[in-house]
């Protein structure tokens, strides 16, 4: 049966004084799509490796279902990992390579061979059984490095950066079918990433961590609509950050900008960050009709990205701050074209107040 | 690689010139003429009248003794392969799987060092060990272990101990190679799918690190079927092998194609043995497709 971890104030300090995770904590509830998100070195993949067994934490507890697993070995923790390189035995059948964490589990011949077929029907890999593991695809590859890991129904399926070897399309193939076979086998899925789309696309919840520490624990749409801090909303996603002095309701960003904060951030003061994102910035053509200050600018279009759907445009503003503004391709409008003079106009209430 | 490269000639083909002629000059022709002396019945060069002849393979199969010389070098030559496996594999994959750089480098130099004393030097050092008043029976018997000294000296024992001591490098670097290039996750997802470390090493590493093992065990038995000063000096012509033999058919028997004709049984052995090894790396296929 699946199982919940809990991670209490868990760090990982190597020799030479290298802290690579350092008091992280973090509760994932059975059943859940668990994302691990971050640059390389921030510590993910150790956490990973932690939860699996293959390093001992230097302080901290990690607990399955209640009961304390820190020392445990890996061997006894009945957790399925594919690895990212899917570490399949080069020496081995697919068959063989499924067949393994069964055959340590001491079950007899005739209901290993039954459990490998049923695994391999449902990666879809039937008939490739007396293949070795060089003769497949990297997808091919992808799905025996899953069946191996869910055949033994581990309580927790670890995965770590699975998809990065693959190309986009294939990528997102199996971003779907893991996510699918995740939900209909109620699997507890712990999955490392540093690829944000492919976190926001497939978590349930996801961790972003940057140098050992966690920044950020939340759904999707928590994490890119209300970022915490700096660095969330600078790694998710595209984002305008300014920084300024608290002037009243205002925060003056300088070079004769203010914006008008919201309104559950009116009171307070001293030095302050905020996030406003591209797609929250309404671009018009210039008129002569006065603006309201604090949620709308003036400025002219360095440069244009055509991204297909939408447009994302670089825009100077008149006291010099460089903004990005992303409109949909809605095919009504006309597109903006580098030189044009252009307001540029938002909600107060969208900007997301961060801390450093 | 493309046919028109190889079609084309190469300008650094020619740097293979040296290494074609020292082979030819030094390799292909003095075999070339260790056969043809095996089967004359004298030498040709002091003798102008010589003949086809058998007699020397006849010889050596009609006589057990030399039938039993042949038996005993390749005795000591397996003998003194299993051990150097077995006390170079664990070393080897210590080297190949350390993590700190000055650890390896130490290991590394703990296996090398041996190598920079002569055989001779070695040996002469295995005998002050091993004979009737060396420190091995003289420690034994003044502890109370013993009342008689071990014979040590002049045996097959004594010889093993010799030849494991200046082979074993050669074993431990050709292992090293190999397992270091085996990826430690393999040794993880075993574990990870429930296998203890012992087992992981059983199921994955061991398997993959076969090619290391017989390339190890072919290079170690080839050298030490050929060895000569460490049977002549730990063995006291007590042990004959192979190498003693032709050794004593030059020089005191003035035998040269009797000489010839064992130099010729003792290349046949390794050349056996090299296909055969040829056939079992062919057998563990899977690690081809590793590389």
């Amino acid at each position: 049966m699946s199982a919940s971890i809990e991670i209490a104030g868990v760090s990982k300090v190597y020799d030479g004084g290298v802290r690579a995770v350092d008091a992280v904590a973090m509760d994932i509830r059975q059943g859940e799509f668990f994302s691990l998100l971050g640059p390389s070195g921030c510590g993910k993949t150790t956490t990973l490796r932690m939860i699996a067994g293959f390093e001992t934490p230097s302080a901290g507890a990690i607990r399955v279902d209640g009961s304390d697993i820190t020392h445990v070995p890996a061997h006894k923790r009945d957790m399925g990992m594919v690895f990212q390189n899917y570490a399949l035995f080069p020496h081995r059948t697919v068959a063989e390579n499924v067949a393994f964490g069964l055959r340590m589990r001491g079950l007899d011949k005739v209901t290993i061979a039954a459990k490998v077929k049923a695994a391999l029907a449902m990666v879809e890999l039937s008939g490739m059984e007396e293949r070795r593991p060089a003769q497949l695809s990297g997808g091919q590859q992808q799905r025996v490095a899953l069946a191996r890991a869910i055949v033994i129904a581990p309580r927790v399926l670890l995965c770590d950066e699975p998809l990065g070897a693959l190309d986009k399309k294939l990528r997102q193939q199996m971003q779907f079918e893991l996510k699918q076979l995740q939900k209909r086998l109620g699997l507890t899925l712990v999955f490392v990433t540093h690829d944000q789309e492919e976190a926001l696309a497939m978590s349930d919840r996801i961790a972003v961590m940057n140098g050992g520490r966690v920044e950020q624990v939340g759904t999707p749409t928590e994490i890119y609509n209300q970022p915490t801090t700096r660095f969330v909303a600078d790694f998710i996603g595209d984002t305008n950050i300014l920084r300024g002095e608290r002037a009243g309701p205002n925060l003056d960003v300088g070079k004769g900008l203010m914006l008008a904060l919201p309104p559950s951030e009116m009171q307070g003061t001293g030095i302050l960050s905020i996030a406003l994102r591209p797609e929250k910035i309404r671009l018009s053509p210039r008129g002569d009709a006065p603006i309201a200050a604090g949620s709308s600018a003036h400025g002219i279009v360095e440069n244009t990205n055509f991204l297909g759907g939408a447009v994302l445009y670089r825009v100077t503003l008149e006291g010099g701050h460089r903004v990005l503004v992303q409109q949909p391709n809605a095919g009504t409008s006309r597109l903006f074209v580098p030189g044009d003079s252009a307001t540029l106009e938002w909600t107060p209430a969208d900007l997301v107040v961060l801390k450093d | 690689m493309s046919t028109a490269a190889s079609q084309r000639p190469n300008g650094l083909a020619l740097f293979i010139l040296p290494s074609a002629l020292l082979f030819a000059l030094f390799f292909f022709l003095p075999i070339g003429l260790m056969a043809v002396m095996s089967v004359l019945t004298g030498n040709p060069v002091v003798m102008p009248k010589v003949a086809f002849t058998m007699r020397h393979y006849v010889r050596m199969i009609d006589d057990p003794f030399y039938l039993e010389v042949i038996w005993t070098t390749i005795r000591i030559g397996l003998v003194t392969t299993l051990v150097a496996l077995a006390i170079g594999y664990p070393l080897a994959h210590w080297m190949a799987r350390i993590k700190s750089r000055t650890g390896h480098a130490l290991l590394l130099m703990a296996v090398l060092a041996p190598m920079l004393t002569g055989i001779v030097v070695r040996t002469f050092a295995w005998m002050t060990l091993l004979s009737d008043k060396g420190v091995v029976n003289q420690t034994l018997m003044s502890l109370g272990l013993i009342s008689q000294p071990l014979k040590l000296m002049y045996t097959e024992t004594g010889i093993v101990v010799g030849l494991v001591h200046i082979y074993v490098p050669f074993m431990v670097l050709t292992l090293t190679g190999v397992i270091g290039r085996i990826d430690e996750r393999l040794e993880q997802a075993a574990e990870n799918l429930g296998a203890s470390p012992f087992r992981a090493f059983i199921e994955v590493t061991l398997p993959l690190s076969l090619p290391g093992i017989l390339a190890g065990s072919l290079l170690v038995f080839a050298l030490a079927i050929s060895a000569y000063v460490t049977p002549i000096l730990l063995g006291g012509f007590q042990i004959m092998t192979l190498p003693i033999l032709i050794y004593q058919q030059i020089s005191a028997n003035f035998n040269v194609g009797f000489a010839a004709a064992l130099g010729i049984v003792l290349l046949i052995i390794s050349l056996i043995l090299v296909i055969a090894y040829n056939r079992a790396l062919g057998l563990v296929s899977g690690q081809r497709e590793l590389q």
